[in-house]
């Protein structure tokens, strides 16, 4: 692999892992804060797909105004599944809420099939991103540049919330010691809302971008993005939000550079990351940067 | 009085004369069932005796799911490879050399598979120990972690072998799948693998291990320092419900003669986690009961993405529904019934002279 | 006081991050002993129990239990050396009858292996009959008989304790380690397990070391106290010599001055 070759891999893998560290960051928030493995979170990400095409292709309204539409719209519907799925559970065994939310996430994906149907949409890929950038032969997509632009100012933004709002506070110190927060007079379960509202329109923006890079959208799509970028949060160090960003940029590299270097195992790249997950719990249970696994 | 009155949780210290009437009862229930088997063979008509060999088969896969997710307490979600596994290695087991050679289009066949050619019995007990061995060697890295983390990894771990079905083309046939397997899977088979599973889970629940295995979910610290090595422990239940699953598996490809890797997937496992949380996990007879539910009320359930018409009016059907209807079980049941039908609860025979009993009186 | 050492533990320690819990214990056992190990809140001593019983790994030192170092090896495999222990913030499997929970105790030293117990040979099911027979000899010797088909949960704090004894006693132990078995029990009920701990150690030879924050039933039971505070042994001896030494009287007091004031050290 020559020069040019490996600067445009390592532009897609950057792009990719962009996607799974957005992606990721809801995973870890909601863990860090509730124990729970939010399984729906993949799914979340589908119906935030789904509003944008609506309101781009049906609507036609601008990309942007899609996007952030798609991002309120998908928190409200996160904050909704919380408070009607996983609320009721807070006090139950853990593994009752885990079922639940895997029973959330089949529901979700199963009513996408009845609503909008099995057969994939066409995600039309705005004009801003569908540039082709040449240089030195390497050729790549505006979006792939843009992709982990965006992805910076969005994580940017929600690092200043976490780091330095009330509310996210609250959330650091919630993930610490629940009790303890609770007595000390928070309204948690605000707190939780917000912390599913953020997540999962993070999601609903790595969606969309995921949406337009391949460029198409279907009521399944959310499974893979969804498991992968849980691996890529404990490859980070769950509960940890720059680890998971840290965690999906090391997990899409992997991923593209495996395809470019071993191009006959290209097929086994969706079982990289289970591959990784399995040798971190081996090898170094704490996650690359982050705290010990929970029992 | 307490409930364990009349649903035993345990073994029971019964009497001699008791347990020798309840085995009785037990035989003479395995003489009905073999009866009703016959007629149905016999008359029913073939659809009907097709569902009733998934139900046999569905049945022991949610009774040896249950043995690691409700009994052990280990919440696992691997099933779906471990059925795979079971369904390949049986296929490519019985299939004929020439069957093969006719499916294996992309790339040939290897070697020792493309002359072999075995009767089912074998077959079958070969695939049980096979799968049995990938869990044996899976439960190495899969229990250093718990709750939901050892969800996660299962998971992935049915993902990997997915991937793998999809892409070792001289061993799976890759996406394209075995084609032409012989339909030997009858009701005799089926619900004979059910007779036996629920021989050896039964008693195994029920002995000292079985006591073991619950202490393990109760309280793995209490567990470990009362001298139970938890992980062994694990293992075991893993490796046997493996056993039976990668059976199962090879007899449900000898029923529907057609696999690929696509029915393998999770979706495969969330069925079977319907149907234990559904009969209770932990409780055995409670997974059986909410497999026969399963199958027949699923298939009652078609209806629902039949077209219809409703007083004049015509209602379009809605393919897909079932599954809607099956994800709202699942939340349904967690949210307002957590512990499914039995909770942890066995059906005994003494339960049901305690139930004779009190009719009258009532 | 010659008799047989049954466990020696020296300079161990235990360390959780840049607290230390426990710092270089030294510490004997002889067999037949029936000893206390006390001290105020977070002193270590539960940490003690953990290291002992192969929970908590510790972070140096040396661990011989019969004679040989047991650092290391899994809770169970310690367990089924002997030694059994309760917790001080009862762990029975709540689920399990009462009867169940004594006989899980003794599922460790089950020679039969699984296959010989789903085919009920006879091994196995001689056995199974000699289990219940214990069980239901510990039950009766602890006062639990009557209630033996009764969920563990459905018992009043007291009975717990007492099953987690029996438990404990069922898997065989040549030593007892009981984390504060009389919290939470009535004068009768107290008096009721001194009874019973000081026949434990009479009839059934066994060795028995206790953690207890009710001091008379401490010194009236006890031959021999060792005292920690923050981690270190502040005073060993009998329970009269132990009483009056300065500081011991000075670490309750200064726990008892802190608790008042703020918050005490982490348990």
């Amino acid at each position: 692999m020559d020069g040019a070759q490996l600067t445009q891999q390592i532009i897609n893998g950057l792009t990719l892992g962009s996607l799974y560290g957005l992606i990721a960051i809801g995973y870890t928030m909601v863990y860090g804060i509730l124990r729970l493995i939010n399984f729906a979170h993949g799914d979340v990400l589908m119906v935030g797909c789904y509003i944008a095409w609506f309101a781009a292709v049906q609507f036609g309204l601008p990309w942007w105004v899609a996007l952030m539409g798609s991002m309120v719209l998908t928190a409200l519907l996160g904050v909704i599944i919380d408070q009607g799925a996983y609320r009721p559970l807070r006090r139950a065994p853990r593994i009752s809420a885990l079922i639940t939310a895997i029973g959330v996430s089949f529901l979700l994906e199963n009513l996408g099939l009845v609503i909008f149907g099995g057969r994939p949409k066409a995600f039309a890929r705005p004009e801003v991103f569908n540039q082709i950038y040449e240089w030195g032969g390497v050729r790549v997509l505006s979006l792939s540049i843009w992709v982990p632009i965006l992805t910076a100012v969005i994580l940017a933004g929600l690092l200043l919330i976490i780091y330095r709002t009330r509310v996210g506070m609250a959330m650091r110190a919630l993930s610490r010691d629940m009790v303890t927060v609770q007595l000390m007079g928070v309204d948690t379960n605000r707190i939780v809302a917000i912390t599913f509202a953020l997540g999962s329109a993070l999601a609903a923006a790595g969606g969309v971008f995921w949406a337009m890079k391949y460029p198409q959208i279907n009521p399944l799509m959310g499974i893979l993005p969804g498991l992968k970028a849980f691996v890529a949060a404990v490859l980070g160090g769950i509960g940890n939000v720059v680890g998971a960003m840290i965690g999906g940029l090391l997990l899409g590299m992997a991923e593209i550079l495996l395809v470019a270097w071993l191009p006959e195992l290209a097929g086994y790249r969706d079982a990289l990351a289970f591959v990784l997950l399995i040798g971190i719990l081996i090898f170094k249970p704490t996650g690359i940067i982050g705290q010990e696994l929970p029992e | 009085m307490s409930r364990r009155g009349w649903f035993q949780p345990g073994p029971l210290p019964a009497a001699n004369t008791t347990r020798k009437r309840d085995t009785r009862l037990t035989i003479l229930g395995c003489l009905a069932a073999a009866a009703g088997l016959y007629l149905l063979e016999g008359h029913a008509d073939p659809y009907i005796v097709h569902m009733t060999c998934i139900a046999g088969l569905f049945a022991v896969l949610a009774v040896s799911y249950n043995l690691i997710n409700g009994v052990t307490g280990q919440f696992s979600l691997e099933p779906n490879a471990f059925v795979a596994c079971g369904a390949y290695v049986t296929a490519l087991l019985t299939l004929s050399p020439d069957e093969k050679a006719a499916s294996f289009i992309l790339e040939p066949i290897i070697w020792p598979l493309s002359v072999i050619s075995i009767p089912l019995l074998p077959a079958l007990i070969i695939a049980g120990i096979l799968t049995a061995l990938m869990a044996f060697l899976m439960g190495f890295p899969v229990f250093r972690v718990r709750g939901d983390y050892l969800a996660i990894v299962t998971l992935g771990f049915g993902e990997v072998i997915r991937v793998v079905a999809n892409n070792a083309q001289s061993l799976t046939n890759g996406p394209l799948g075995l084609k032409g397997i012989p339909h030997l899977t009858n009701l005799w088979w089926a619900w004979g693998l059910l007779a036996v599973t629920l021989f050896v889970i039964v008693r195994l629940v029920n002995s000292s291990y079985g006591r073991a295995l619950k202490a393990v979910r109760e309280d793995e610290v209490a567990a470990e320092a009362m001298g139970i090595n938890a992980f062994w422990h694990k293992m075991l239940a893993f490796t046997l419900s493996a056993f039976f699953e990668g059976v199962a598996g090879g007899l449900l490809a000898h029923l529907i003669t057609t696999i690929s890797p696509s029915q393998f997937t999770f979706m495969f496992t969330f069925n079977l986690l319907i149907i234990i949380v559904v009969g209770g996990l932990g409780s055995t007879t409670g997974a059986v009961l909410a497999a026969l539910l399963f199958t027949f009320g699923g298939e009652w359930l078609r209806a629902v993405e039949e077209p219809m018409s409703l007083f004049g009016l015509d209602i379009p059907g809605i393919p897909g529904m079932r599954m809607v209807f099956f994800s709202l079980i699942l939340v349904g049941v967690m949210l307002f019934m957590r512990k499914g039908l039995l909770g942890r609860y066995e059906f005994s025979w003494r339960w049901l002279f305690a139930l004779f009993r009190r009719r009258p009186a009532s | 006081m010659s008799r047989e050492l049954l466990l020696r533990a020296s300079g161990l320690s235990c360390r959780f991050g840049g607290l230390t819990a426990v710092d270089r214990l030294d510490f004997v056992l002889a067999k037949g002993e029936l000893a206390g190990l006390i001290g105020p809140n977070g002193a270590g001593k539960t940490t003690t129990f953990n290291m002992f019983t192969g929970r908590q790994k510790p972070s140096a030192g040396d661990l011989d239990f019969l004679g040989r170092g047991v650092i290391g090896l899994k809770p169970s495999r310690i367990n089924q050396l002997g030694m059994a222990r309760t917790f001080q913030n009862i762990r029975l499997f709540d689920e399990l009858s009462v009867l169940e929970n004594v006989l899980v105790g003794f599922h460790g030293r089950l020679k039969a292996n699984f296959l010989s117990a789903i085919l009920r040979l006879p091994g196995y099911a001689a056995e199974e009959r000699r289990m219940y027979e214990r069980a239901h000899e510990l039950l009766e010797l602890v006062g639990l008989s009557a209630l033996s088909d009764e969920r563990a949960d459905s018992l009043a704090y007291g009975q717990q304790r007492l099953l987690e004894i029996a438990r404990a006693l069922a898997t065989g132990p040549r030593l007892l380690l009981l984390d504060e078995p009389a919290a939470g029990m009535n004068p009768q009920e107290t008096a009721g397990l001194a009874r019973l701990v000081r026949d434990l150690r009479d009839r059934m030879e066994l060795t028995i070391l206790l953690i207890e924050h009710d001091m008379r039933f401490v010194m009236n039971l006890c031959e021999r106290l060792t005292v920690l505070d923050h981690g270190k042994v502040i005073a060993r001896g009998t329970p009269q010599q132990v009483q009056n030494d300065p500081a011991v009287i000075e670490a309750y007091l200064g726990a008892e001055a802190q608790a008042a004031g703020g918050e005490a050290p982490g348990a």
